[in-house]
């Protein structure tokens, strides 16, 4: 994409230290990080049809480089990621310059995110898809029971590769629930129904920006993204929030609240009676 | 609560030290009759229940959890409830996705001038998760069943 | 705090530890191995990992390495210099394989060390010792 080498050595040359975007090395696409404009490895520069996730490496670049400003390729997915991440105090978007990429028609159709485009597009054209719902159709036309026992067979495929909680943008912490032996017991695969996968569900509320890398990364094809999604509705039903929208507001599950939040809550307490 | 009977309904109640908790001790004093299916857990305010607590109670066994705090507005820290109303929201619609009753958990605001209050809802609760049955995700060995041993 | 270096690079390279060879990228910052990413167009893998595949890259610092070798003196691991260390291995083998025959030896290999470590390793064991027994700690 001759495009994007040229957005490269522009950022280069005009105040980014470093360029994190992908590049593809003897058929393989990985993310670089291009220092130099000049740089031979500029030449291999290619998007490719692989998504990795950028937002994760950046965290640790910012933290290592302190004093650096980077420049990085972002398709709708990864500006979400960034967005959400700075509200986190993961990522100073001061020391960021996002270059925007759209996902192309047929990407965002099998992609199925709510919006595969980031705010300002450098590269490609903005396309609409419609969000994929049929996995969470599919479970709330089952009963109770036959809901769980849905949700049991796809969980016992899970071999605890902790993929999903590995390559999710969103997960930084150093102390990680599903590592804690009083939640999860250690050794036991698969992980007792539902420990393992409501605790990444509860924890993902309010913070999945829907990129689908968790299923992705899955082994076991289990249906994470739609799990996570139904959280992002429900999310937006109770408390009227979307991560990944907003570079101001926070998620209201990150800080103790006021009464205009609950507000609706209380309503629905009263009424649901 | 009744030992060594697998079938009878347990209840896991998390009451908050400044109201729900004195309000329980209120219905006691008060000789209010509610049925012993309840375990209860002082904490010092309902903002500090993780949703893994909640989780964890499930599966040890528990077939329905209470959370009962101060009333919006009267929270001895302020605004810890806040956070409780937010997050039980949540957690109950996630639980009903994955298949676990609603029913199962119910968050209610008792202060602690409301031992009869609390009485009611100790009653009404244990009728509604009696009706539900034991929960789905008993562990089948009746080895962690047994509540106070 | 002095302006640092930028290097950052992803290498891309074949999990160690069992027979499958999934791909994975290898995460350096500076001189260290710092992560592990999964190679999302890998043939085999297809941007998967197992638990073992996600943490291949920790062992390479771990400080549970041995620095030194060690030899048991006494029922406790004492730190010694290679001389010593190796007399005592030859010695130890050559007394088993003495008293109780080749077959009384058994040999591991392992993952984490270089497909020509463990070459060497079953040679040995076939050739100098005389025995068929080498396993690895991929089959457990």
């Amino acid at each position: 994409m001759s495009d994007l080498k040229t957005i490269v050595r522009e950022k280069l040359t005009g105040g980014a230290d470093a360029f994190l975007c992908l590049k593809n090395e003897e058929g393989t696409t990985l993310p670089a990080l291009i220092t130099d404009a000049d740089s031979p490895e500029l030449e291999l520069v290619e998007v490719g049809d692989s998504r990795y996730p950028l937002g994760k490496i950046l965290i640790n670049l910012l933290r290592e480089y302190p004093d650096k400003r980077f420049a990085v390729l972002v398709r709708g997915c990864d500006e979400r990621a960034l967005i959400e991440l700075s509200k986190l105090e993961q990522v100073d978007l001061d020391r960021l310059v996002m270059v925007g990429m759209a996902c192309s028609a047929e990407e965002a159709a099998a992609c199925g995110c709510p919006r595969p485009y980031p705010g300002d597009v450098a590269l490609g054209e903005k396309v609409e898809a419609a969000p994929g719902r049929e996995v969470i159709e599919e479970v709330e036309s089952l009963a109770g029971a036959d809901r769980m026992e849905w949700w049991k067979k796809q969980f016992s495929r899970c071999i605890k590769c902790y993929g999903c909680r590995n390559i999710c943008p969103m997960c930084f912490c150093k102390d990680c629930a599903l590592e804690d032996p009083h939640l999860v017991e250690p050794g036991v695969i698969p992980p007792e129904f539902p420990s393992f996968h409501i605790i990444r569900a509860l924890d993902m509320t309010g913070r999945c920006i829907d990129c689908g890398l968790c299923e992705e990364a899955c082994p076991a094809d289990i249906p994470l993204r739609s799990l996570y999604r139904k959280m992002q509705d429900i999310m937006e039903d109770k408390l009227e929030y979307r991560a990944g929208e907003s570079v101001e507001e926070k998620s209201p599950l990150s800080f103790l609240g006021t009464e205009h939040d609950i507000e609706k809550l209380e309503q629905e307490e009263r009424h649901g009676r | 609560m009744k030992k060594n009977d697998k079938d009878e309904i347990r209840i896991l109640a998390f009451l908050c030290n400044w109201c729900s908790y004195a309000g329980a001790d209120l219905a006691g004093v008060s000789r209010f009759q509610y049925p012993p299916n309840v375990l209860d857990v002082r904490v010092m305010c309902t903002g500090t229940i993780s949703p893994y607590f909640v989780i964890k109670a499930f599966q040890e066994g528990m077939d329905g959890v209470l959370i009962a705090g101060c009333h919006i507005g009267d929270c001895h820290y302020l605004k810890g409830n806040y956070m409780t109303a937010k997050r039980f929201g949540v957690l109950r619609e996630a639980l009903k996705f994955l298949g676990l009753e609603e029913g199962r958990l119910r968050l209610e605001w008792v202060s602690a001038a409301e031992g009869e209050k609390y009485a009611d809802v100790i009653r009404s609760f244990t009728e509604e998760v009696k009706a539900l049955g034991p929960s789905p995700l008993r562990k089948k060995t009746t080895a962690k069943a047994e509540v106070g041993a | 705090m002095a302006d640092k270096e930028l290097s950052y690079r992803l290498v891309p390279s074949t999990c160690v530890y069992c027979g499958t060879g999934c791909g994975v990228l290898l995460e350096v910052m500076g001189d260290r191995l710092t992560g592990t990413l999964p190679q999302k167009d890998h043939p085999v893998s297809k941007g998967t990992l197992c638990i073992k595949g996600w943490s291949v890259h920790e062992f390479v610092h771990s400080d549970r390495r041995l620095t030194a070798p060690m030899v048991r003196t006494g029922g406790v691991l004492v730190e010694t210099d290679w001389e010593t260390a190796l007399a005592a291995v030859a010695d130890g083998l050559a007394k088993a394989k003495g008293a109780h025959g080749p077959d009384s030896v058994g040999f591991f290999a392992s993952a984490r060390c270089t497909n020509e470590d463990n070459y060497l390793l079953q040679k040995f064991a076939r050739a100098v010792v005389g025995t068929n027994n080498v396993d690895h700690c991929a089959r457990l």
